[in-house]
C-alpha cells in the first residue's frame, strides 16, 4: 500500500455515499414498518428487486420507442416503478400480513419470509432466472485533480442518486411531520390501540406505510438499474440484508436513523475496501453493527422518545 | 413465455416422459444424465453443455444408437450450486442412471463427484476446471476440458512475457473456480519475477466495485487478471471505464460468453480471455458445425464440443468394452483413446486429459472474439 492520498480519500467518500444512499432508501421501508407494527418485513428486499425490474423494462421500452430525453426517462420510469412497486407493497400487506394481525409475532415473520421466496420465484418464472442487463442511460461526469495523476471522478449518475435520495427523504420527512396522514402515522407508531380508539383508521395507516416503504424501494430500484444496469431475481436478498443492517445500525424504527445507518454502512464498506482488503468489507460492516449495538443497543439514533414511524 | 421457460418446461416434460417411458422400456434405452445450470446466473454455460450433449445423443441415435439401444439425455438443473448439485446427484442415483455428463461449475462438480464415486456412476465433466476434482483419487471421474493448472499458467505466461505490466492486480470471486485459477496465475507470474500489487477477493453477486476500482487506480494498476464468472467482471469492466480506470483486463473461460458484452457494452472491447481452442473452427468438425447451425445453435461456445465428446466417449466405451457396467467402462476409458470433436483424447490415471490446449482470445464489444498471437 503506497501513501495516503487525499484525492483517493475524497473519491472513496463519493463511492461510499452513493452506495449508502441506496442502502438508506431501502432501509427506510424496514424501519417504517417496524415503527408501526413492530414487525420486520423480510419481503422488502424483493419489493426493491421488483422496482429494479420495472426500471429496466421501462427504460428499455422507452429506448425502443426512441425517447432519449433523460429527465423524461427518469420521470416516466420513477412514476411507473412507484406505481407498480407500490401496488405490490399494498397487496403483500393485504394478503400476507393483515389476516395475521393480532397473531403471535413469529407468524407474520414466517409469512414475510414466505412472501419473499414467493416473489423471487414469481419474478424468476416471469422474467427468466438470468441476469437482465441494460446499457447506461446517463454517462459522463466531472473530473478533478492533476492532469495525468489521480483524478477524482464524480459521475452525473452519482450526483443524480444523491439528489433524488435527498429529495425523496425530505419529502417523506415533510409528509410525516406536517400532513394529516403523517400525524396519524406518528400516532399509530406511538400507540396503535389508542390511535384506533381515537378514530384513526389504523389499517389504512399500515397500508400507507407499506406503500410508502415500497415507493422508496422503487426509487432505489430504478436508481440501481440505471447505475449498475444489471438485475436478476435474487438481488433483493443481499440488498435487503444490507438495508436491514443499516436500519438496525441507525436504530430500527427511526427514519433519520435509517438514513444515517445507510450512509454509515456505505462509507464503512467503501473504506474497508480501500484501506484493508475488499474481502473484509462485509466483515467490517457487520463488526461495526455489533460494536454499535454493544455500546448503544437501540442503534445510533434509536431513542425511545425519538419520532419513529 | 421466453425461451428459458420453454426450456424448463420441455426439460420437465421430457424428464416426466422419460421416467414413464423408463418403466415400460427399461431395457431399450441407455440414459445419460446431463447435469449443469439450466437456470441461474451462469445458465448460458449450461446451454452450451446441453446443446453439445443433445446433439451427440441425436446423432448417435440417428446412426442406430448403441448396440441397438437408443440413448436418452436426462437434463438436470443444478443452478451451479453445491447443495443443489448434491440433490441432483441423489436423484441420478435414485433413477438408476449410470452415466453423467456434467457438472459444469467446479464448486458443484466436486461434491457431486463424491456421490458418483461411491455409487459407481461414471462422470465426465465437460467444463469444471478445478484441479482438486481429479486430485481425490477417484476412479469414476473424468473430464473433457483442461484444468486451471493448465489455464492459469497459459494466462500467467502471457502476462509475464507479452504484457509485462508495471502494476498487476489479481482479483477473484472467492469461489473454488475463481480463486483457484487466480492463485495459479499468481504463482506463474511470481515465478517470472512479477509481484502483483493487489490480490483480493470480491463477493459473488456484488454489484458495486467503485471502492476497489478507486484503489487500483490510485495504485497505478495497468493490468488486471480476474478469476471468476462474467456477471461480476461485466460490472467491474463497466464501472472501471466509467471511473476512467483504463487498465487492460484478462479472465478465464468463465467470463467468455456473449453476456459479458451485454453487461459491459463497449467496456468489453479488448478484454483478454483464455478459452479452449475454438473446436468449431477445426475443418474436421465441418459437418458437425453445419448440423448445429441447421438447428440454429451456436457450436463455438467453449463447452459445446467437450460435452459432445463426453457423450461420445461414454457410447464408444460401451461399444468397445461390450458392457454397460459403469465401473468396467471407467477402466476401459482410462486405457483407450477416443476420436472426438475435441481431437483424439486419452486420459491420465486421475481422469484428466493427457493434453489440452488453452488459447488466448481478445474479446470485442460485439461479443465476437479473435485469437491473439503469442
Amino acid at each position: 500500500m503506497s501513501d495516503f492520498s487525499i484525492l483517493e480519500f475524497i473519491q472513496q467518500i463519493i463511492n461510499g455515499l452513493t452506495l449508502g444512499s441506496i442502502y438508506a432508501l431501502i432501509a427506510i421501508g424496514y424501519t417504517m414498518v417496524y415503527g408501526i407494527i413492530g414487525m420486520i418485513n423480510f419481503a422488502h428486499g424483493e419489493i426493491y428487486m421488483i422496482g429494479a425490474y420495472v426500471g429496466v423494462l421501462v427504460i428499455t421500452v422507452l429506448g425502443l420507442v426512441g425517447v432519449d430525453s433523460i429527465p423524461l426517462i427518469l420521470l416516466a420510469t420513477l412514476a411507473m416503478s412507484i406505481l407498480v412497486t407500490g401496488s405490490y407493497g399494498w397487496t403483500v400487506e393485504r394478503l400476507a400480513y393483515r389476516p395475521l394481525r393480532g397473531s403471535p409475532r413469529l407468524v407474520p415473520l414466517i409469512s414475510a419470509i414466505g412472501v419473499s421466496i414467493f416473489l423471487q420465484n414469481y419474478v424468476q418464472l416471469g422474467q427468466g432466472a438470468r441476469d437482465v442487463s441494460m446499457q447506461p442511460v446517463l454517462t459522463g461526469g466531472w473530473r478533478f485533480g492533476p492532469e495525468g495523476g489521480f483524478q477524482v471522478y464524480l459521475s452525473y449518475m452519482q450526483v443524480l442518486i444523491a439528489a433524488i435520495t435527498v429529495a425523496f427523504m425530505a419529502g417523506l420527512t415533510l409528509f410525516i411531520s406536517r400532513s394529516r396522514m403523517g400525524r396519524a402515522c406518528r400516532a399509530c407508531s406511538e400507540d396503535r390501540g389508542m390511535a384506533n380508539l381515537l378514530g384513526i383508521d389504523t389499517d389504512r395507516v399500515i397500508s400507507l406505510t407499506f406503500v410508502l416503504g415500497a415507493t422508496l424501494a422503487a426509487v432505489a430500484g430504478v436508481l440501481v438499474s440505471m447505475y449498475y444496469g444489471l438485475v436478476n431475481p435474487f438481488i433483493g436478498f443481499i440488498a435487503g440484508l444490507k438495508a436491514f443492517t443499516a436500519a438496525v445500525l441507525g436504530g430500527i424504527g427511526s427514519i433519520p436513523g435509517a438514513m444515517l445507518g445507510g450512509v454509515v454502512l456505505g462509507l464503512a464498506e467503501s473504506f474497508a475496501s480501500a484501506y484493508l482488503q475488499t474481502e473484509y468489507k462485509d466483515v467490517v460492516a457487520f463488526a461495526l453493527l455489533i460494536l454499535v449495538l454493544l455500546v448503544r443497543p437501540t442503534g445510533l439514533l434509536g431513542r425511545p422518545d425519538v419520532e419513529k414511524v | 413465455m421466453n425461451t428459458f421457460n420453454r426450456n424448463i418446461l420441455s426439460a420437465a416434460v421430457s424428464a416426466a416422459i422419460l421416467s414413464l417411458g423408463g418403466l415400460a422400456q427399461a431395457e431399450d434405452t441407455i440414459k445419460i444424465a446431463v447435469a449443469g445450470p439450466i437456470t441461474g446466473p451462469v445458465a448460458q454455460y449450461g446451454d452450451m453443455q446441453m446443446s453439445g450433449a443433445r446433439m451427440a445423443v441425436e446423432q448417435i441415435n440417428a446412426k442406430g444408437g448403441v448396440n441397438g439401444k437408443k440413448l436418452e439425455a436426462v437434463l438436470m438443473d443444478d443452478v451451479c450450486e453445491p447443495k443443489q448439485a448434491v440433490a441432483i446427484a441423489n436423484q441420478i442415483v435414485n433413477q438408476k442412471i449410470k452415466y453423467v455428463v456434467g457438472h459444469l461449475c467446479s464448486g458443484s462438480t466436486q461434491p457431486a463427484s463424491t456421490l458418483y464415486e461411491e455409487e459407481g456412476i461414471l462422470m465426465i465433466t465437460p467444463a469444471a476446471t478445478s484441479p482438486a476434482i481429479t486430485q481425490q483419487g477417484y476412479k469414476m471421474v473424468f473430464r473433457t476440458i483442461g484444468t486451471d493448472d493448465q489455464q492459469g499458467p497459459t494466462a500467467g505466461r502471457y502476462i509475464a512475457t507479452q504484457v509485462k505490466p508495471k502494476q498487476l492486480a489479481i482479483i477473484h470471486d472467492k469461489q473454488q473456480y475463481g480463486e483457484g485459477i487466480a492463485k495459479e496465475v499468481e504463482k506463474t507470474v511470481k515465478a517470472a519475477g512479477i509481484k502483483p500489487v493487489l490480490f483480493e477477493g470480491i463477493n459473488k453477486g456484488q454489484t458495486d466495485f467503485s471502492a476497489l476500482i478507486t484503489k487500483m487506480k490510485k495504485e497505478g494498476v495497468d493490468f488486471v487478471y480476474y478469476g471468476g464468472y462474467h456477471p461480476e467482471l461485466g460490472l467491474l469492466l463497466r464501472q472501471s471505464k466509467e471511473q476512467g480506470f483504463d487498465a487492460k483486463y484478462m479472465g478465464p473461460e468463465g467470463v467468455g460468453n456473449k453476456d459479458i458484452s451485454a453487461i459491459a457494452g463497449p467496456a468489453s472491447e479488448g478484454l483478454l480471455v483464455t478459452l479452449p481452442a475454438d473446436f468449431s473452427a477445426d475443418p474436421a468438425n465441418a459437418d458437425l458445425v453445419k448440423a448445429f447451425k441447421d438447428q440454429k445453435q451456436d457450436p463455438s461456445g467453449p463447452f459445446v464440443m467437450p460435452a459432445y465428446a463426453g457423450v461420445q466417449i461414454i457410447t464408444d466405451a460401451i461399444k468397445g468394452a461390450k458392457t454397460e457396467d459403469a465401473v468396467k467402462l471407467a477402466e476401459y476409458i482410462r486405457k483407450n483413446s477416443f476420436q472426438t470433436p475435441i481431437g483424439k483424447v486419452a486420459f491420465r490415471d486421475n481422469g484428466d486429459l493427457k493434453a489440452f490446449e488453452f488459447v488466448i482470445f481478445e474479446w470485442h464489444a460485439d461479443a465476437t472474439k479473435t485469437p491473439v498471437k503469442e
